[in-house]
């Protein structure tokens, strides 16, 4: 019709049409399932699940599973919803941990116990296999709803050529709050009001803000929110503000952590670099340290106040509703494949991530890999402290209420009084539908 | 005096150097970081000077980290398009909303308007649902259908058409001149510029988009782009590999780069050629 749309644009558009069109109509031989997955650790891992899977499907010619690389763990999330929502749910989905209990609320995916049952395997006696700390993300009301696949905790990682340089000792890191202010003390330098190296500094973006703050509001005797009702978030309780006041005196009054908002990618280029001596991140980094640092490292408990606790981080499968009977048998062959406790071994060690199931650790490879890697070792025994994570009703948002106003205080614009209280009041807003059901139910 | 001036325009150009050069920072570190062996020490991460010896490594790992000859081709797919029919309803739409009269006029091209105001997001579960329904989901069609009407290029198209003065339309029209070769002869000579300019923001957009093709395409054979670069660099725990992140995303955004520099001329062109007044 004009210059602008010549001969050829048309038939790029035809041809356009014409290949999206027979591609959708391929063939379906075997019985086929959606495999949804994200990659929270960087590197070639959706290559490496994309083979897992290639494997899985090339032993198993009766089922044809497509692995669906889906973004981050909060894209994973929408993309489920909004296929569901559309009709077109996945048979099985790798997903955050703690966001399971939505999908159960919404009623979108099939309790793991059903499936158990019809293998006639004992839920008992299978979820028994795995770490107590990861069991009560994947149970709800009674029920197994996800099995877990690939776990985390925070753990400090310390320069070891730092601590002896400041008289410490790297073999004895810190194990309090108060021998952890001490020894940031000590490790940081500073060249009149300039601070050429800091003594501990941790992620605080969007996710690793609300898991830390978790962290040290356990360490500090709290307990974050209820594990049995997604309702309630304890964020105005005396050990939620002592955390939050931990963190903002290390950057504000001690001073050995650098202020404001700070990204992951930095904390670990930090590390590297010598321009700072401990840092937190998750035992999911553990790889990526054990290749990167240039230098003895060391990695310790997260230092605790009251107790020793952490929550647990990382993702699990689950099994969507609406499958017909056979591609449920597809799926059930499918995850009892991948969370074998050979297939988590392995996982395990490509990614840094500890295997959930404690059957993995008596294999022979597994029990090599510990020998040649003892600091793998640590994150394990931090397990036996670890707790469920933040799992609510709409965990996200209910999440980033409080992590907003932690990243207030770390830029230095709100105190933690008036910060923990804004941030219950959010939260109590966002699950007030799930919260004006129950109290509906008591009234007269 | 004219030594003067001399001064100055050197002084200006020396000025423009300096911003060109701060605003092609970003591009000159990932093109050094691209090259930069692995294990260098994230010390020089920051640096711009190439202080190593350059090595592909970075490259080879990221090609073998997609399928990039398909995502190539996929994104071409679906740039172009989307480009096609948004070029033919934003020309028809935006004439419409400047010249013509009809009932609600102004109301609906406020509703139009009112689309740039929604954030996408809140838009993906009907726009799935209607994907489904359509029969076109996992499909390079739903990818594009959603941006097949724009309210931004008719709104653009409205702007350009009513700019031009209504005498060259009317001496056509009393010549006898039809609608279609109206437009064809007269009409889009003139707002050629307009189109041009939005062909490349629409190009930009769709090339470097994520969220969309992420929620409608499940097959790898299917992907675009930027789903192949998410898919090796995203990350919540562990760290950054700025070398891989660095090299995948020049694999990326490269075809974007040659023809630019190809086109530069043209482009650079239509945007100083207003064509009237």
């Amino acid at each position: 019709m004009s210059r602008f749309l010549t001969d050829r644009t048309r038939s790029l558009i035809l041809a356009s049409v014409l290949a999206s069109g027979l591609a959708g109509a391929a063939a379906e031989a075997a019985t086929s399932i959606d495999f949804y997955f994200p990659t929270p650790v960087q590197g070639p891992l959706a290559r490496e699940l994309t083979r897992i899977v290639k494997e899985f499907n090339d032993k198993n010619p009766d089922i044809e599973v497509v692995a669906v690389y889906t973004g981050s763990y909060d894209d994973t999330r929408v993309k489920a919803q909004a296929a569901v929502a559309a009709g077109k749910p996945p048979g099985v989905a790798l997903m955050s941990a703690n966001v399971v209990l939505e999908f159960v609320l919404n009623k979108q995916i099939e309790p793991i116990d059903d499936y158990l049952v019809e293998n006639k395997l004992d839920p008992k006696t299978f979820l028994d296999d795995f770490w107590p700390a990861v069991r009560p993300n994947a149970t709800i009301d009674g029920k197994i709803y996800a099995i877990p696949y690939q776990n985390s905790t925070p753990l400090l990682y310390l320069n070891a050529d730092h601590f002896r340089a400041a008289g410490l000792d790297p073999d004895k890191p810190p194990a309090t709050w108060t021998d952890l202010v001490s020894d940031a003390e000590k490790l940081t330098r500073r060249e009149g009001d300039q601070v050429t190296r800091w003594g501990l500094t941790m992620p605080s973006t969007y996710d690793y803000c609300g898991w830390l703050i978790q962290s040290f509001t356990m360490a500090n005797g709290g307990l974050f929110y209820n594990p049995s009702y997604g309702g309630e978030v304890y964020y105005d309780q005396p050990s939620t503000l002592g955390a939050l006041q931990l963190w903002k005196d290390l950057a504000f009054k001690y001073k050995v952590m650098p202020q404001g908002v700070i990204d992951p990618n930095q904390v670990s280029a930090d590390f590297f670099s010598g321009k700072a001596s401990m840092v937190v991140l998750s035992t999911g980094s553990l790889t990526f340290i054990r290749n990167g640092a240039k230098f003895p490292y060391k990695v310790a408990f997260m230092p605790r106040n009251l107790r020793n606790a952490v929550p647990i981080g990382g993702g699990s499968l689950i099994a969507f509703a609406g499958l017909s009977p056979e591609q449920r048998k597809a799926a059930w062959r499918f995850m009892s494949y991948m969370t074998s406790p050979e297939a988590l071994g392995h996982w395990s060690r490509f990614t840094g991530y500890f295997s959930p199931r404690k059957s993995s650790y008596d294999l022979p490879e597994m029990k090599a890999f510990i020998a040649e890697h003892p600091d793998a070792l640590t994150a394990l025994q931090q397990l036996e402290y670890a707790g469920p994570w933040l799992a609510v009703y709409d965990t996200v948002a209910v999440r980033k209420a409080m992590e907003d106003q932690v990243q207030a205080v770390l830029a230095g614009k709100e105190e933690p009084a008036d910060a923990v209280k804004a941030a219950q009041k959010a939260a109590d807003e966002i699950m007030k539908p799930l919260t004006a059901k129950i109290t509906a139910s008591v009234s007269p | 005096m004219s030594a003067r001036k001399a001064a100055l325009a050197g002084a200006g150009t020396a000025l423009l150097v300096g911003v060109g050069f701060v605003w092609s920072t970003p591009f000159l570190w990932m093109v050094v970081a691209a090259l930069r062996p692995e294990g260098y020490g994230p010390t020089a991460l920051a640096s711009l000077a190439p202080d190593f010896v350059p090595t592909l490594a970075n490259f080879e790992l990221a090609w073998q980290s997609a399928d990039f000859l398909v995502d190539y081709a996929n994104t071409l797919i679906v740039v172009s398009g989307i480009l096609g029919v948004q070029l033919v309803t934003i020309t028809l739409a935006g004439y419409a909303f400047a010249r013509l009269e009809f009932r609600f006029k102004e109301a609906l091209f406020y509703l139009f308007l009112l689309q740039l105001m929604l954030v996408p997001p809140i838009l993906i579960i009907p726009n799935l649902t209607t994907t489904v329904r359509l029969g076109i989901y996992d499909n390079l069609l739903g990818v594009m259908a959603p941006y097949m009407a724009s309210a931004f290029g008719t709104f653009l198209m409205r702007q350009a058409f009513r700019a031009l003065p209504r005498d060259f339309e009317d001496a056509a029209v009393i010549d006898g001149c039809s609608f279609l070769a109206l437009l064809h002869h007269v009409l889009l000579p003139l707002v050629r510029p307009t189109l041009v300019a939005f062909a490349i923001v629409s190009v930009v957009a769709h090339w470097n988009e994520l969220l969309w093709p992420l929620m409608v395409i499940n097959s790898p054979k299917r992907q675009t782009l930027v789903l192949g670069l998410a898919s090796f660099t995203q990350a919540s725990e562990g760290a950054a590999e700025w070398g891989l992140i660095a090299a995948g995303t020049l694999l990326v955004t490269l075809p974007l780069i040659l023809a630019f520099i190809a086109f530069q001329r043209h482009f650079v062109n239509s945007f100083m050629s207003s064509g009237l007044k």
